[in-house]
């Protein structure tokens, strides 16, 4: 029997990040692992430079996520007013860099998930400084303002974290359904999608092994390093 | 645990194009399914921080500017048992790193100790400078570094309120990001929309028909309206801490927050559509529960006749009803201001927020 932390993701818009450099910010479907522990970061208050704590709390967790609706593309255009960086100039404010009067437009387009919900199950691992109870009870009342991705995405449903032991990922899961009287128009896929850690006892058989650059190395110089993860489609309740 | 405001608007815009696209066609998002307009919280948030409102609102209460500031140093160091020739120095030192200072005077001993130029204090600078005298005035000497720091603490409201990343070489050495204690959540109607196309033609004045009689310039400019809900949440202790820890301005900030969310619509064609409107609908929550969102409330569109009262029942019934399945949110009733019913009042709502 292991234990787990699970809990729901749902807002009408959400971000995951991708590898972006320059004007194009992707979006994966389902969130990233340094997107989740980030979450949980900012519910426990450890700040986004508190670079070793932040570690410390990426590698404690093995994360699993199962994508209830996949929701669809929006592709946002987005622009924005900045001066040219010059030598001993600082703005402190929007309006003195507005003021600066040199100014060029920086073009980016950025990917949000509409409609896209999914459950999330974290299993603690041993040695960790927080226990899956104090996850959740720090979800419940957290410190910093939670979010999907981008601090633009709020969260428009309740976290509803709850802690239990299960034998399998499989079971820990079968407990959380997210049905269409709670969010019509949403959740309508017949089958869903779950990606897992390697670490998990998961009960289910995986398809395909998909690697992907989140884990978090340095928040401060926006490091990430790759990380496995296993993959899954059923059909959804079973 | 935080204490987190929530505010949750209705605003009802008249045919407009607020927010484009690269094409030019208003935003759009699909929410439940149905494509809903949008407008993108960066659209409004710089909407809401370059208006005159919030101008006018905090101008005066950012920090000072003053020549004096000397004087006040040395004030500190003598209270702090400094003797006053070896404070005059010590005040002058400080002073000299913003600013040249004037010089000597003979019937007026202070007159050195003002700077020669109005320098422009931040609050949270002079908070951080009256914490520094006590360093100072131990040490019996002025340490540039700590001048250095001192600067690095400056944020505006706006920078507290939105936050900032900065990346450039020369300004993360004497400042450093910002995390917002605001979030904004893109505005969406509660109800389906279909983008419309306005086919517009312009008539040469000069031209009297007798050659071409068409049009000088045709052209389409896309468009809708509709009924929007927007979210804000506000992390108070975070907003206070990145002020400085200065209540009052915070509650200054807070209330022009929320004002020109009330008030202030994005400028995005407002020359064509004049489509400016004030929320018809806003209701405050204040707590430590985990903040939502109450979009959920129109994943089924509001359709119909008198959407605006359609939305105002169903964010009511959903946020209640949200409520008695999880559990409170937030402490206490919401506070809420309708200008369909002409319940309650903005001030009201700045009241509950800010006390």
């Amino acid at each position: 029997m292991e234990k787990y932390l699970i809990f729901c993701l749902y807002g009408p818009l959400a971000a995951w990040g991708d590898i972006a450099v320059g004007e194009y910010r992707p979006s994966f479907a389902h969130p990233s692992k340094s997107a989740v522990v980030g979450l949980l970061a900012a519910a426990l208050g450890i700040h986004r430079d508190n670079v070793e704590q932040q570690k410390k709390l990426a590698t404690a967790c093995s994360f699993a996520v199962r994508v209830d609706a996949i929701g669809t593309l929006l592709r946002d255009y987005h622009t924005s007013q900045v001066p040219s960086a010059k030598k001993g100039v600082t703005h402190y404010t929007r309006r003195s860099e507005l003021a600066a009067g040199d100014l060029s437009t920086i073009l980016s387009s950025r990917d949000y998930r509409c409609d896209a919900a999914y459950t999330v199950a974290i299993k603690v691992r041993a040695g960790a400084e927080y226990t899956a109870q104090q996850l959740a009870d720090a979800l419940l009342k957290p410190i910093f303002t939670l979010y999907l991705g981008r601090k633009s995405c709020p969260l428009a449903l309740p976290l509803q974290p709850r802690v239990d032991s299960f034998a399998t990922l499989k079971e820990a899961l079968a407990t959380v359904t997210l049905d269409d009287d709670e969010l019509p128009g949403v959740a309508q896929d017949s089958h869903v999608s779950i990606y897992w850690e390697e670490d998990q006892v998961s009960g289910f058989e995986y398809e395909r092994v998909i690697t992907r650059r989140d884990t978090p190395l340095s928040r401060t110089r926006w490091q990430f390093g790759e990380r496995r993860e296993n993959h899954c489609t059923i059909r959804k309740g079973e | 645990m935080s204490t987190f405001v929530q505010l949750h608007l209705l605003t009802s815009y008249p045919p407009s194009n607020l927010n484009r696209d690269d094409l030019g066609r208003p935003k759009t998002a699909v929410m439940g399914g149905k494509t809903r307009l949008r407008v993108s919280s960066q659209s409004l948030k710089r909407a809401w921080r370059t208006s005159a409102l919030f101008e006018s609102a905090l101008d005066g209460h950012i920090g000072k500017r003053t020549k004096k500031m000397g004087l006040e140093v040395y004030k500190m160091l003598c209270a702090k048992g400094v003797a006053e020739n070896k404070a005059k120095e010590l005040a002058i030192e400080v002073v000299g790193f913003f600013g040249a200072t004037e010089n000597a005077v003979k019937n007026k001993p202070l007159k050195e100790l003002e700077s020669s130029q109005l320098i422009h204090f931040n609050q949270s600078e002079m908070l951080a400078l009256s914490d520094l005298t006590e360093k100072i005035a131990k040490d019996a000497k002025v340490d540039t570094d700590d001048l250095k720091k001192l600067v690095a603490k400056r944020y505006d409201i706006d920078v507290a309120m939105f936050g900032r990343m900065l990346t450039g070489k020369e300004v993360v050495k004497v400042t450093k990001n910002t995390e917002a204690a605001v979030q904004v959540a893109h505005a969406v109607t509660v109800h389906e929309v279909a983008v419309e196309d306005d086919y517009f033609t312009a008539v040469d004045d000069l031209n009297n028909g007798e050659e071409d009689a068409g049009a000088a310039h045709i052209g389409e400019t896309e468009f809708a309206s509709g009924a929007f809900y927007l979210y804000l949440c506000i992390n108070r202790d975070l907003l206070e801490e990145n002020l400085g820890g200065d209540k009052a301005l915070a509650k200054k900030a807070l209330t022009a927050l929320v004002e020109s969310a009330a008030k202030v619509a994005p400028n995005g064609k407002q020359n064509s559509f004049a489509s400016r409107a004030y929320a018809s609908y806003i209701m405050a929550e204040k707590g430590e529960q985990q903040p939502r969102s109450l979009s959920v409330a129109f994943l089924k569109p509001v359709r119909g006749e008198d959407i605006m009262n359609k939305a105002i029942a169903e964010l009511e019934a959903k946020r209640a009803n949200m409520e008695k399945v999880y559990g409170l949110c937030a402490a206490g009733d919401p506070m809420i201001m309708n200008a369909e019913t002409g319940e309650g009042s903005l001030n009201d709502i700045a009241t509950f927020v800010t006390e």
